[in-house]
């Protein structure tokens, strides 16, 4: 434990140090896997499949605020989608233009949940999302992760479906918009996801703000237990097949991320728990301290002597 | 010559600004009321089209039965619920913009207090130019 909070004091130091290079590294990481994976599971449109384009746009979004980076992911995943329907293309950007505008119109500042939120899904750990984000934000957060899932299964809907709605069949193309919308709204599994998410992610922004020992810890595993629960019930009566190897595994995986999380921004002592109680001529207020567990990284600078063996001058 | 105490509170005032400083100055040039209908416009606004591109895409969908049963009354009885909803969705959207948009100008007028403290601070500092901070009778500092 105490290399790990070791380790945590240099993370921290080394990212105070250098913080203004590493935010445009991981602007950079976190943009390229959008692009990389948009590329490789919706390359409809195959002008923007060249490897060097992902590099080049992640290259540029890594000076760009995340507000900036999410709206060049859509406008990504738009061309994308333009290349193999137009009606698919029209009822995501419609979608994207109303959370745009009724949303971000409060400038929240989580517009990148909506990208990393299907980025986690293709990952296969998307049941951390609504962990980490209930652990770091607020209950407003609901509304980006529910539309980052909506986004994820549009795109998954039209990458299994690809060879019906090509742009270059002759079918009806007011068929093929009917078909897709009642596909997208009768989604069980993607309204199952949501409703997981949505419960989880209130969960554990309830569970952390309590008042009690270890609140962090009971939120991870309550919004776990939440998330599980909601897809078992998903899954017995609705008929929605998941994956149970991919859930646990996905689940497993999201809770260490959750914890790592946890470790970094939330670590204290509670066995050292203070209790105090005062009063002044308005209130009388009960107290509870937990002290932060930190710890000084050693300033270890090792000295080496060496017995130098001076050599005068011969005269 | 340099004073510390100056350079602590300028730093101090900058750090500030570049913090807090986009979510106070351009709010607190409004009166509240100002500020807030202006950005009730922009609400209606955004809600309007939104609403708008959802109709469209509603309309897209049920075109075909539409085609095949047009009939005045029931396109009016339509009308009607579509007036509704947008009322009721507006009338909610504009409710949580004005509780949102007071909450910051709340925000704001006390952050503009706190600069201004700061600002006071580092006023003074002018006045007496080369006075240190001591402490004087009844216990406030100069």
């Amino acid at each position: 434990m105490m290399g790990l909070l070791v380790l945590r004091e240099r993370l921290k130091e080394f990212y105070a140090r250098y913080g203004i290079y590493i935010t445009p590294v991981i602007k950079f990481i976190f943009s390229f896997l959008a692009f990389s994976l948009m590329n490789k599971n919706i390359g409809f449109m195959t002008k923007l499949t060249e490897p060097f384009i992902p590099l080049v746009l992640a290259l540029v979004c890594s000076f760009l605020p995340y507000g900036a980076i999410s709206f060049v992911a859509a406008s990504f995943m738009l061309a994308h989608l333009s290349g193999i329907s137009l009606e698919v293309t029209l009822v995501m950007a419609v979608f994207i233009l109303v959370v745009g505008l009724l949303y971000y119109g409060f400038q929240p500042g989580d517009s990148y949940l909506l990208v990393l939120t299907p980025v986690f899904f293709l990952l296969k750990i998307p049941y951390a999302i609504p962990l980490i984000v209930g652990l770091s934000g607020g209950i407003v957060s609901v509304i980006p992760v529910g539309c980052g899932v909506f986004i994820y299964f549009t795109l998954l809907y039209v990458k299994q479906n690809a060879g019906v709605l090509t742009n270059d069949l002759s079918a009806d193309e007011m068929q093929k918009f009917m078909q897709l919308m009642k596909s997208l709204l009768a989604n069980k599994l993607m309204l199952i996801m949501v409703l997981a998410f949505v419960l989880a992610l209130l969960i554990v922004v309830i569970i952390k703000g309590l008042s009690m020992d270890y609140s962090w810890v009971v939120a991870i595993i309550a919004g776990t237990i939440a998330q599980l629960s909601v897809i078992f019930i998903g899954d017995i009566t609705a008929d929605v097949s998941v994956s149970v190897l991919g859930l646990f595994g996905g689940v497993l995986v999201s809770l260490i991320l959750a914890g790592i999380y946890t470790f970094f921004v939330f670590t204290v002592d509670y066995t050292r728990t203070e209790y105090v109680q005062f009063e002044d001529d308005d209130y009388y207020y009960y107290v509870k301290a937990v002290p932060k567990l930190t710890v000084s990284t050693p300033d270890v600078k090792v000295q080496k002597i060496n017995a130098r063996k001076l050599q005068r001058p011969q005269r | 010559m340099l004073s510390e105490e100056k350079i602590k509170i300028m730093t101090n005032l900058a750090m500030f600004e570049k913090h807090e400083g986009k979510r106070i100055f351009p709010i607190n040039r409004y009166f509240k009321s100002d500020y807030v209908s202006s950005k009730l416009f922009r609400s209606f606004f955004s809600y309007t089209f939104s609403f708008l591109s959802c109709l469209l895409l509603w309309g897209l969908y049920y075109m075909e039965r539409w085609l095949n049963t047009m009939d005045l009354k029931s396109l009016t009885g339509t009308g009607i619920r579509i007036g509704i909803i947008y009322a009721v969705g507006l009338a909610v959207y504009l409710g949580i913009s004005i509780y949102i948009y007071m909450k910051r100008y709340e925000y704001a007028s006390r952050g503009m207090k706190v600069y201004l403290a700061k600002l006071k601070r580092l006023d003074k500092r002018y006045d007496g130019n080369t006075r240190s901070i001591k402490r004087i009778k009844g216990g406030r500092t100069s």
